[in-house]
């Protein structure tokens, strides 16, 4: 590494450890674009145009907040996507809104000048206040500045230049005021070695996709972004939290330590990756990832998977515009090379509900969940659809596909998905394309299904099960709602008993059954999983390798024995006891505790005294 | 219109989220609801405004409440705050 930094000062900061690990590199700064804001007055014709922008750009950032939020949900957790409501409701507040709308009506501001002055009195009087959490909340403002400044900006956020180093091949260090999940989409892993931002926290975007690449990052730095300057050399501490710019001697001394050290480390939980997730008494259970970006498909294998259970393919449509065949072409190819020549399956487009997609999702439905979302809109806009399916086709050549069609509701939905899908081969095939055999599945996430499930076996290839909806549906609980958020419970023994009902349709048929929803990366509940006799486990990246040594370390006969157990038992309370009495000690003395969730820790505690 | 003074039990005060759920029932109300403390009354409509009064642990607001669902909305305020904002 060549030293362009003779003439800097040295500085450390202190941020949030967002992804593990070291890395040392040229600083590339992404375009902050300046915010410059024109203060002319505007005309009065021009008002109410100006009026129409700003709400636009209000919803578009309430829209992209809303898409964040159902991924942390998804990835993370309920309680960590918790801050969103904050900032969802601080965009509906009158005290924002109505001032910035007055500021263009009676006093002639443009949009982006109303947005940046009333936003810039807010964040000053949260910054003066006498309370140190009113403070930090200053932070929360800074990003809806940021987010709303943007949203009246039509560029977008770009990436300046590639980034070569000084002749060198390595790749660089990324600094951001903070990394949209849409510039990462545009991202080549090999030249980009970490991350550091000023805003985020260990739960934001950026934090999570840094985790499941492997990349190190440091969030919640404040001033990077201000501070560091392109060609500046940096080293970034993911794991204390922590990044030298301009390092010196001693800096890179230590560095070197650590980084070898952690590279070590690694390497001994990756020897992981060669074991079998297998019982001792020899049951094998597939584990597979999921994944949102095709980048992710780098690294998934590392982790231990060995194929994606879940690809979620709405992430590619959160932009502006959809993206059309061939673009989506190249996205599936992607993730279908890395894997090769093990199984991708990717869900057809799951837009709608909290996930909202630009050109095609309405808003303001009053049931989102049960509105317009998903495989109905799918086959509402034949024309979108058939793109994807095509795209799909297209991909097929490249690895081991697996289609699969989302919220599935009856029989009539999947033959007509099925129905498009053959239509799509049909043109394709009279072009000369070549079309390879593909298996074609489909969720089972809506309740209906499950009564009907023996007659959807029948059409499919594969099932996999979405615990999150099936258990949002049959227990009438939306998880979200705090008021009842402890109602929603994975064990109830109604969804124990579906989830049991499909397995035994689905092996009566021959085909595979599948989880692809956050109860399969909870330990207790994956052996739940385990037992009823699931084939495949799929889950984020980076919970594989403690499952698989959950699996390693019990017997399959066990599992199955709590199984029939508790499908006998008739409350949720029993069944957990009973699971912790089985299940805690294992779980416990395999170190990975840290993944119970503090409700089952809480009942454990309950039975233990 | 009533008012009423309601003791803020909870350990950490009126921060982010609890401010949020107090939105999440004057939002609803058709009633106008104000809160007070220390002196200030701010629109309890709004979570910024709510923020901003940076109610401390063990202290008291008063909201005062004047529409036709009042009293329910000033019930559901009282019980919110019994509840510790539901926090663990």
């Amino acid at each position: 590494m060549t030293n362009s930094t003779k003439n800097k000062a040295r500085t450390e900061l202190i941020g949030v450890p967002a992804s593990p690990g070291y890395a040392l590199g040229p600083v590339q700064v992404i375009a902050n674009r300046t915010v410059t804001i024109n203060q002319e007055k505007l005309p009065k014709e021009r008002l109410a145009n100006e009026e129409q922008l700003f709400l636009r750009a209000l919803n578009s950032t309430v829209r992209d907040i809303t898409n964040l939020k159902a991924s942390i949900t998804e990835r993370v957790g309920v309680n960590e996507a918790r801050i969103f409501d904050t900032h969802l409701m601080i965009l509906k507040d009158p005290t924002l809104v109505d001032a910035i709308l007055g500021r263009i009506k009676d006093e002639g501001q443009n949009a982006r000048w109303a947005v940046h002055s009333r936003l810039k009195e807010l964040i000053d009087e949260f910054e003066k206040s006498k309370s140190a959490m009113m403070r930090e909340r200053a932070m929360d403002l800074r990003d809806l500045y940021n987010r709303l400044l943007a949203a009246l900006d039509d560029s977008g956020p770009v990436i300046t230049g590639k980034v070569k180093g000084q002749g060198q091949d390595e790749g660089a260090i990324l600094i951001a005021h903070e990394l949209s999940p849409s510039t990462l989409i545009s991202l080549k892993k090999e030249e980009v070695v970490g991350f550091a931002t000023d805003s985020g926290g260990r739960t934001s975007h950026i934090a999570i996709l840094a985790r499941s690449m492997q990349i190190p990052a440091v969030s919640g730095l404040r001033n990077i972004s201000v501070l560091a300057e392109q060609g500046d050399t940096i080293i970034i501490d993911g794991t204390g939290g922590k990044v030298i710019l301009n390092p010196d001697e001693a800096d890179l001394r230590r560095f070197q330590e650590k980084h070898s050290m952690f590279l070590k480390q690694k390497q001994e939980l990756f020897t992981m990756r060669q074991l079998e997730p297998m019982t001792r008494d020899g049951k094998y259970v597939t584990l597979h990832a999921n994944i949102e970006l095709p980048l992710e498909a780098d690294n998934v294998l590392d982790f231990g998977a060995t194929g994606i259970g879940l690809y979620r393919s709405e992430f590619l449509f959160f932009r502006k515009g959809t993206p059309s065949c061939e673009e989506q072409a190249e996205a599936y190819g992607y993730i279908l090379r890395a894997m090769k020549p093990h199984p991708v399956t990717i869900r057809t487009l799951d837009a709608g509900g909290d996930k909202l997609v630009s050109d095609v999702s309405v808003t303001g439905e009053a049931n989102p969940f049960m509105g317009w979302r998903s495989i109905r809109v799918c086959l509402d806009r034949k024309d979108l659809f058939k793109e994807q399916l095509k795209a799909l086709i297209l991909a097929a050549h490249e690895g081991n596909l697996r289609i699969m069609f989302p919220m599935i509701s009856g029989i009539q939905e999947l033959r007509a998905a099925k129905a498009l899908y053959r239509e799509c081969c049909d043109e394709l095939a009279a072009k000369g394309v070549e079309i390879p055999e593909t298996k074609i599945g489909c969720m089972i996430e809506v309740p209906a299904a499950v009564v009907m499930v023996n007659d959807l076996a029948k059409e499919v290839d594969f099932f996999s099960i979405g615990t999150n909806d099936l258990i949002q549906f049959t227990l009438a609980v939306d998880r979200t709602n705090e008021l009842i958020a402890d109602m929603f419970e994975p064990h109830h023994p109604a969804i124990l008993n579906m989830i049991d009902r499909v397995v035994t349709a689905a092996h009566r048929q021959g085909i595979t059954v599948g989880v692809c929803g956050e109860m399969s990366a909870d330990p207790m509940s994956s052996l739940v999983l385990v037992g009823l006799d699931i084939d495949e486990l799929s889950m984020t990246p980076w919970s594989i390798m403690e499952c698989k040594k959950l699996i390693r370390s019990i017997n399959y006969e066990d599992a199955r024995a709590t199984a029939k157990a508790i499908l006998k038992m008739d409350d949720t309370r029993s069944v957990n006891r009973y699971l912790s009495e089985k299940y805690l000690q294992t779980i416990t003395d395999l170190g990975i505790s840290s993944f119970i969730n503090s409700k089952d820790v809480g009942t454990s505690s309950d039975t233990a005294k | 219109m009533i008012r009423k003074e309601i003791q803020v039990v909870n350990r950490l005060g009126i921060h982010a989220r609890p401010a949020g759920l107090i939105v999440d029932i004057t939002g609803r109300a058709k009633s106008d609801v104000f809160i007070e403390y220390d002196g200030t009354r701010a629109n309890a409509k709004s979570i910024l405004n709510i923020m901003m009064l940076a109610v401390t642990p063990d202290s008291k607001v008063t909201f005062e409440i004047s529409g036709e669902d009042e009293a329910s909305v000033m019930q559901q305020l009282v019980q919110l705050f019994n509840d510790k904002f539901n926090e663990e």
